[in-house]
């Protein structure tokens, strides 16, 4: 039962970790009308997974070979996209807004941006859902015996612990500061964006398609990132027990790239000395 | 701006496709057959030439899904109940590769590059 619990609980993290700061951003920005945008995105993504994982099941040959690395690869680099883009969008904000939210958000501007809300929720649930369909399939399909409704309830006791841990971020983060919440948010997504983007390198470098690198460190015997600490560390920010050479460089790379757009326009663009309390039309 | 990502993510896909396309048409490697069974891999060694590549071509016997995992050669494949999964694997340096399927932890086995 434990085992189950443990990979469930996996691969429902990270998607609970996106949910629970798109809601807590839709609620800190007074959009909670446009709640049905993560809702909608998330739930999609609940029913692609399930659609995948009836399709492999259907599947054989090449198809079954290729293709859920190519659509798994696809979810990765659109995910790291959409998350570097919001990032950057929250940082902006992060130093423009202060004061009385509700009144001072441009909301024309917040529903302009909604469907990358969606597109985010998406893909933080489809990325590991097919996986855990297919998991979970088995398991109930297994549940004749005490052992296996044991394990089928610990896969369950997971998800629900990860859609709990997605619900207390948001619980917990409609008391932090919009200022804060974003400022925080940004590094988090860019930490987030930079394990996933690692990861895409990586399936790339084992699919052959780019040079294979020896292992950069082995930190398996320290904090394994199958576990269950070592996997939050993975989910929250990209903690690999052992990468490539490749992975560790692409996570370092991105972190400059994208560190460097974030923080360093932050910093010195104009619109970050904009007026108190106002957003720059243009932020988006 | 929607049209930008939009563009973007076309492009992206296309790329995969491409790319995928190449690689299944590329020369064969040997194959290297390796079953799930019952909380098993059969056989549980597997010994290969060092320094070439290969493809273990995985069948799962069980009712439920595996997933084939090696943190070792850093590979990641669900492989669905009844079907059989091409695993491609890169040339490996003489040495020992664990495997493990991740969905049951019990089904252990080994890759032995000599």
């Amino acid at each position: 039962m434990g085992g189950t619990f443990v990979i469930t609980l996996r691969e429902g993290f990270e998607a609970a970790l996106i949910l629970g700061i798109v809601y807590t951003y839709l609620q800190k920005i007074g959009a909670e009308r446009h709640y049905r945008y993560a809702t909608r995105g998330g739930l999609l993504g609940v029913l692609a997974s399930i659609a995948l994982g009836v399709i492999v099941t259907a599947l054989s040959g090449p198809l079954l070979d290729l293709g859920p690395d190519v659509i798994g690869l696809g979810v990765i680099f659109v995910a790291v996209v959409v998350l570097t883009w919001h990032g950057y969008w929250m940082r902006q904000h992060a130093r423009a807004v202060t004061g009385d939210v509700t009144r001072k958000i441009d909301q024309a501007q917040a529903t302009h941006r909604m469907w990358i809300i969606g597109v985010i929720a998406f893909a933080g649930v489809f990325r590991e859902g097919a996986e855990t369909v297919l998991f979970m399939w088995g398991l109930l399909t297994q549940a004749t015996s005490t052992s296996g409704w044991a394990s089928a309830l610990g896969a369950v006791l997971g998800l629900v612990m990860a859609a709990s841990l997605g619900w207390a971020i948001f619980r917990g983060g409609r008391h932090v500061s919009l200022q804060r919440f974003f400022g925080v948010t940004s590094i988090f997504l860019l930490l987030l964006a930079a394990g996933m983007f690692s990861t895409g390198i990586g399936r790339l470098e084992v699919m052959g398609f780019l040079p294979a690198t020896s292992t950069a460190w082995d930190t398996t015997f320290l904090l394994d990132d199958h576990g269950v600490v070592g996997g939050f560390l993975n989910g929250l920010i990209g903690y690999r027990s052992r990468p490539s050479m490749l992975e560790a460089g692409s996570y370092l790379l991105y972190l400059i790239v994208a560190g460097t757009l974030l923080f360093r326009s932050g910093a010195s663009s104009p619109r970050s000395r904009a007026p108190k309390g106002r957003i720059p039309a243009h932020a988006a | 701006m929607r049209r930008r990502l939009t563009l973007l993510i076309a492009g992206l896909v296309a790329g995969l496709v491409v790319v995928a396309g190449a690689a299944s048409a590329a020369d064969a490697p040997p194959e290297v057959a390796l079953t799930l069974d019952k909380d098993q891999f059969q056989p549980s060694e597997i010994k290969v030439r060092a320094n070439t590549p290969f493809v273990l071509v995985v069948t799962n016997k069980n009712a439920k899904a595996a997933e084939f995992e090696s943190k070792d050669l850093r590979v990641e494949k669900v492989v669905p109940a009844g079907k059989t999964v091409n695993v491609r694997i890169r040339a490996l340096k003489p040495g020992t590769y664990a495997f493990f399927d991740d969905f049951n932890k019990a089904a252990t086995g080994r890759i032995v590059a000599e």
